[in-house]
């Protein structure tokens, strides 16, 4: 049977859309991360190593909290058979650049642990997993534009294969205060809905619209 | 499902610029690990595996204009040009798929806010395209970034693209260099050895870093196999400890998991493995991590080392370098002495390879691990056996 996208969550514009609603409205025009601190705030998040975060995590944790709040069935599957597989564009450029202005000046040389761990792009999915005990597939994908032919296919394999049983995937960016998360849940198929949302790449292109 | 063909491979390290002088070095015990006090990469005398920059220079020059390209991108091209150099595959056509892997790219153009080449040649994505292009491939490669088990997750993508058929043959080539980015970073975390790593010693306190780039053509189609017995890819796996961002899992489960799920993939039931290419960066808590999980998965039996004493721990190369090892360990049936070790530094009893060894190799088993939670495992064998 087919894969199913059981939650979809949208954070682009200062908007965060869940299942093609908008949920959430910044009208202030908030820069990032006073905007990022308002959706965590507003859907009562609680977990103080957000605030430790550089912002490309940010997103992609404030995107899976929100794909996952509610679906108590996750926290029951096997964490060895969640995955998270996502993709990106930007890496951690944003961080690499912090990093770099802290070695520059050979007179002022503070090279920071705490800045430098963040400058690798899977360091996202290990917040995400670390969160909640994920302990399944796991990979970092750099594409110029989110490529939901090349993801679909990937996860799909994964989830037909019982390599895993669900999945948080999807797209995830920030650099120079642009940021854009598409991210989706996807689960095996146990009964024929018609609601059901497949997990095909021309569905998402639709829904990402 | 295909069965998936290791048809040829490249390694530029400081040991060498093809797979056969590395695995020369690695047979007679030679490191290329050296100390510099370059400025441009350490404030403070540092060991490190480097690419002789002369000997890229002068052999990038027969295949391309190095003005052209960056330091990584020259050590990837030629890689990837010397593994096509040895077997009948089309680079250019469409059943032919690119998959990189990388930590950080051209980041040393951020370092030296270096535009010369453009703004987007920072991005991991242009890389891509730098190579896509210089090979006429006319598919969009597939670009990985999953830190020190990038590799291995670009040879168990590539691999999991032809076992469907999507495509026919998978070039997969890791690289990454040394600038003074990675170093600078991983002495604030007081990560880096003061002497060249020991991996699993009692006394290792430490990485070493290395820069290269390796290369491993897949296929699955048996008609560009040249040997009678090939050597092929059976079963890999991705896997997250979920423990901490920047320390391994003191139990050692995310590697356990990656290591049965790989033996999973690839169908294999039984623990006769004859060898294990450990991650073994030196560094107390991952080797220490790594015996664990080598217990929890029953073979602390197998032999095993680690190569990172010889040309440091490539980051985005490791995992290819390290398995294209594993290749010839079968294809000359010896075992590689772990440089470095010399006291056992485990709470594991392993079977650490303290002396070169010619023995029966029929297959291997490569793990990695890295930051952000991340391991992997993949099993190689040659394919009239199990």
């Amino acid at each position: 049977m087919e894969n199913i996208i059981t939650k979809y969550c949208i954070i682009q514009n200062h908007q965060v859309i869940i299942d093609g609603k908008t949920k959430f409205k910044d009208n202030d025009n908030l820069e990032y991360g006073k905007l990022m601190k308002s959706i965590y705030k507003y859907y009562q998040i609680k977990y103080p190593k957000y605030f430790k975060m550089d912002n490309l995590c940010k997103i992609a944790f404030l995107g899976s909290e929100i794909l996952i709040q509610d679906k108590d069935n996750i926290k029951n599957i096997d964490p060895a058979k969640v995955g998270v597989i996502l993709q990106n564009t930007h890496s951690t450029i944003d961080t690499d650049t912090k990093y770099v202005h802290t070695i520059k000046d050979k007179s002022n040389y503070f090279p920071s642990p705490a800045v430098f761990v963040y400058t690798l792009p899977n360091v996202m999915i290990g917040e995400i997993c670390i969160r909640h005990k994920f302990q399944g597939e796991n990979a970092c994908f750099i594409t110029k534009d989110f490529n939901p032919d090349f993801i679909t296919e990937h996860v799909n394999e994964l989830l037909d294969e019982d390599k895993m049983d669900a999945c948080i995937t999807g797209y995830t960016d920030y650099i120079d205060g642009k940021y854009k998360a598409m991210m989706f849940l996807v689960e095996k198929n146990k009964e024929n809905r018609k609601d059901n949302i497949s997990f095909k790449p021309e569905i998402i292109k639709n829904l990402i619209k | 499902m295909n069965t998936i063909y290791t048809l040829s491979d490249n390694i530029i390290t400081s040991l060498g610029f093809s797979s056969k002088e590395n695995f020369d070095a690695l047979k007679k015990g030679v490191s290329g690990i050296k100390e510099t006090s370059d400025p441009k990469i350490t404030q403070i005398p540092l060991n490190v595996s480097r690419v002789d920059s002369d000997r890229l220079n002068n052999e990038f020059c027969q295949i391309g204009n190095s003005a052209d390209y960056t330091r990584l991108e020259q050590l990837m091209i030629l890689s990837i040009h010397d593994a096509l150099k040895q077997t009948d595959i089309d680079a250019s056509s469409d059943e032919t798929i690119f998959i990189l892997s990388s930590t950080k790219g051209n980041v040393d153009l951020l370092e030296k806010n270096n535009l010369s080449f453009g703004k987007d040649r920072i991005h991991l994505w242009k890389l891509g395209e730098i190579v896509r292009i210089f090979f006429k491939s006319p598919i969009t490669p597939v670009i990985i970034s999953n830190a020190c088990v990038s590799g291995l997750t670009a040879i168990t993508t590539g691999a999991q693209l032809l076992r469907k058929g999507k495509y026919k043959n998978a070039i997969v080539c890791g690289g990454d260099i040394i600038s003074e980015f990675t170093p600078s970073g991983f002495q604030s975390f007081k990560a880096i050895s003061p002497q060249p790593c020991k991996p699993f010693d009692a006394n290792r306190d430490g990485i070493t870093l290395g820069e290269g780039a390796g290369t491993i053509i897949l296929s699955n189609e048996e008609k560009h196999v040249k040997e009678k017995n090939p050597i092929i890819f059976r079963g890999g796996a991705n896997t997250n400890d979920a423990n901490h961002i920047s320390g391994p899992s003191r139990t050692g489960d995310g590697l356990y998991y990656a290591i049965r799920n790989a033996l999973a993939d690839a169908n294999k039931t039984d623990k006769n493995i004859d060898y294990i290419s450990g991650h073994g960066t030196a560094t107390p808590y991952n080797d220490e991590m790594e015996s664990k999980a080598i217990a929890w998965a029953e073979l602390e039996h197998v032999p095993v080392n680690s190569l990172k004493a010889y040309w440091g721990h490539t980051l985005g190369a490791a995992g290819i370098i390290e398995s294209i090892a594993g290749i010839y360990s079968i294809k000359q049936n010896c075992l590689i002495k772990t440089l470095g070790y010399s006291e056992h530094g485990v709470s594991i009893p392993l079977n650490i390879i303290s002396e070169y060894k010619e023995t029966k190799i029929k297959n291997f088993l490569k793990t990695a691990s890295g930051f952000g939670g991340s391991n992997a495992a993949a099993y190689f064998s040659e394919v009239n056996i199990d």
